[in-house]
């Protein structure tokens, strides 16, 4: 029991389960990693990476601008993620190859004047450290007082992809057979990228603006390197995205006694450097698996077939597996 | 400028035109170096820099502050062109060093001036770069050094003027005496006192009068640096506020964040007086002893009678 005890006591410093920080941490890093890790299978299944990636940069532009007036990070950056969305949809988001462009435009500017405020805010006002919080994230110093908000945009986000959950996965396959089938293309589009702006925003204030495009992208192309079927796909995904975070928390926890001591080491790069580990083992053993099916001479998964007439549709091979 | 256009032209022509200049009611200074009626331009880094620099050059120097703004960090100040033509135009400047105004140097060396003086003073009080708090205003042994290595200065550009610069000297040194003995009145009248803060700015004055500050070390370098501290130093703050384990909290003015504003919260509903520090001297009615006098006071207030100063 003592062995038991002193493995424990190792595992989790002193005073990890009664520190106020960390309890916030879990909670708002836990609902955070969640939202993101479900709503990423959606993002790597259509092929939104780099959209995901540019609202996160876009959130800076918001966050910096919050600090600027004094408002808090969080609001600044869920609206100008939004307006950021909106922007790469009016451009051209609509034809796969003007997407692109339209979002490294919108993006390039978004950053500008996050420059432009970012400087503003540690010239003329009281902004200690706005660009490393905005750049790599605070998980410890959220209020508790945030924890509602931070529910209920993670419930908003959910409830978006829930909903939307048969079409967008439709949509992802092909957007001519999706349209033939009646779905409203564009209006679930425009919702997904709702979706997406408000999950990352959410990770911008805990991990950082220009790491939420781990946490999003990470836990789903691990799950996606797993499994091609998108109910398991989406629950591996939360599950890996909720035990990155965790751990992360823990081991930034911990680092405080290791050198330099005193000095805990930043969440960020723990939960980054986890998602890697994750999807190199993955990937690892998605490759075992393909060479030990090829050398049973089993037919190659290469060629789902029944796509359309199953309950459970897969997800088409190319984007599942790249 | 009007040296490098001067330069071709014979000295009696160059003599003639300072007259006409002079007559034109401009100061030659910069072009000709100082004459006994000219002034002296010099520049403070931080305005509690250039408020000392005036007291010693009294009417013989025009002196500008680089930072004096309240409402800015100067640990993330950047220098915008106007700054770097103040300080090519400047004949003395004295800067803080230990890392917290390197634009400074920075800009110096970009436009080389062999006359000008320039006072670091890091240098002058012979500390190492590894000096961890860079709040040197707030040492009681600071600005009397600094004091004499300005006079020193300015007697070298102008040594006509240097009695009324050794007399301003004097009463500056006199007028340091008020707040120097309000530190030892509280030293010896509460003596390790518990102390909790935000960041160093205080802390040099904070040691002078003998207290004991409960904040981490860690804590407080990150809090100044703007980077996130670890949750084991939140804790351990917030527990100093929760138990009521320290008599007054030093909340840094200039370099707050959300979790300043935190542990600002926590210690006004734990009773807990507040006194705010500051980066750069608070403006307008203060002069450098005039502020670090109203410094102690406060700090004695908030300990015998529990009664924050949040702003000067």
């Amino acid at each position: 029991m003592t062995t038991v005890g002193a493995i424990l006591n190792g595992i989790f410093e002193p005073g990890f389960f009664t520190s106020g920080p960390v309890r916030v941490a879990l909670v708002v890093g836990g609902a955070v990693s969640l939202v993101s890790a479900v709503v990423g299978v959606f993002t790597v299944v259509r092929g939104q990476s780099f959209a995901g990636h540019s609202l996160g940069d876009l959130g800076t532009t918001g966050g910096s601008g919050a600090f600027l007036v004094g408002a808090n990070p969080l609001w600044g950056f869920v609206t100008f993620a939004i307006i950021g969305a909106g922007a790469m949809e009016l451009f051209g988001a609509r034809r796969p190859r003007g997407r692109d462009m339209a979002t490294g435009i919108v993006l390039g500017a978004g950053l500008g004047i996050a420059a432009l405020f970012l400087y503003l805010g540690t010239t003329e006002s009281n902004t200690t450290g706005a660009t490393i919080t905005i750049l790599f994230g605070s998980i410890f110093v959220i209020h508790a007082s945030m924890i509602p908000v931070f529910a209920l945009l993670s419930g908003l986000a959910l409830a978006i992809v829930g909903l939307l959950y048969r079409p967008l996965l439709l949509s992802a396959v092909s957007q001519d057979i999706a349209s033939a089938r009646g779905v409203p293309v564009r209006a679930v589009g425009i919702l997904y990228l709702l979706a997406m702006a408000v999950a990352v925003s959410l990770s911008c204030v805990t991990i950082g603006a220009i790491l939420s495009t781990a946490v999003l992208i990470g836990p789903a192309a691990a799950a996606l390197r797993m499994t091609k079927r998108p109910g398991l796909a989406i629950a591996w995904a939360a599950v890996i995205g909720l035990a990155v975070t965790w751990l992360g928390i823990l081991l930034a926890y911990d680092s405080y006694y290791w050198p330099p001591a005193g000095r805990g080491w930043p969440v960020s790069f723990f939960v980054v450097a986890l998602i890697l580990v994750v999807y190199l083992l993955a990937d690892l053993a998605s490759r075992e698996k393909a060479r030990r099916a090829g050398a049973q001479g089993v037919a190659s998964r290469k060629f789902p077939t029944g796509t359309a007439g199953r309950t459970q549709p897969s997800l088409p091979p190319v984007l599942g597996a790249e | 400028m009007p040296f490098q256009l001067l330069r071709g032209c014979g000295r009696a022509k160059v003599v003639a035109l300072c007259l006409a200049v002079t007559m034109l009611g401009c100061a030659c200074s910069s072009a000709s170096g100082v004459q006994s009626s000219g002034v002296i331009a010099a520049v403070g880094a931080e305005n509690e820099y250039a408020n000392v620099i005036g007291q010693i050059g009294g009417r013989y120097v025009e002196v500008t502050a680089v930072l004096s703004n309240p409402n800015t960090d100067p640990h993330s100040f950047e220098a915008s062109p106007s700054v770097a033509a103040e300080l090519s135009a400047a004949q003395l400047i004295v800067q803080n060093g230990v890392g917290y105004d390197t634009f400074m140097s920075t800009i110096e060396a970009a436009s080389p001036n062999p006359k000008r003086k320039v006072i670091d003073v890091q240098k002058t009080l012979g500390l190492p770069d590894s000096t961890p708090n860079p709040h040197l205003w707030y040492n009681p042994d600071t600005m009397p050094a600094v004091a004499k290595a300005i006079t020193r200065d300015l007697s070298g550009l102008d040594p006509a003027r240097a009695p009324y610069f050794r007399a301003n000297l004097a009463n500056f040194d006199r007028s340091l005496k008020p707040w120097l003995q309000a530190i030892a009145r509280f030293k010896a009248a509460h003596p390790h006192t518990p102390v909790a803060s935000t960041e160093p700015v205080a802390d040099y004055m904070l040691e002078a009068a003998g207290t004991d500050n409960a904040t981490p070390w860690a804590l407080q370098a990150d809090i100044m640096n703007g980077v996130d501290p670890a949750p084991e130093d939140i804790t351990l703050q917030d527990s100093l506020f929760t138990g009521h384990k320290v008599k007054v909290f030093l909340y840094n003015e200039q370099v707050a964040d959300s979790i300043t504003q935190s542990f600002l919260e926590l210690a006004k509903k734990n009773g807990i007086p507040v006194v705010g520090v500051y980066e750069t001297m608070p403006t307008p009615g203060y002069d450098y002893q005039t502020w670090m006098l109203a410094e102690v006071r406060a700090l004695a207030r908030a300990v015998a009678n529990k009664v924050s100063t949040e702003q000067l």
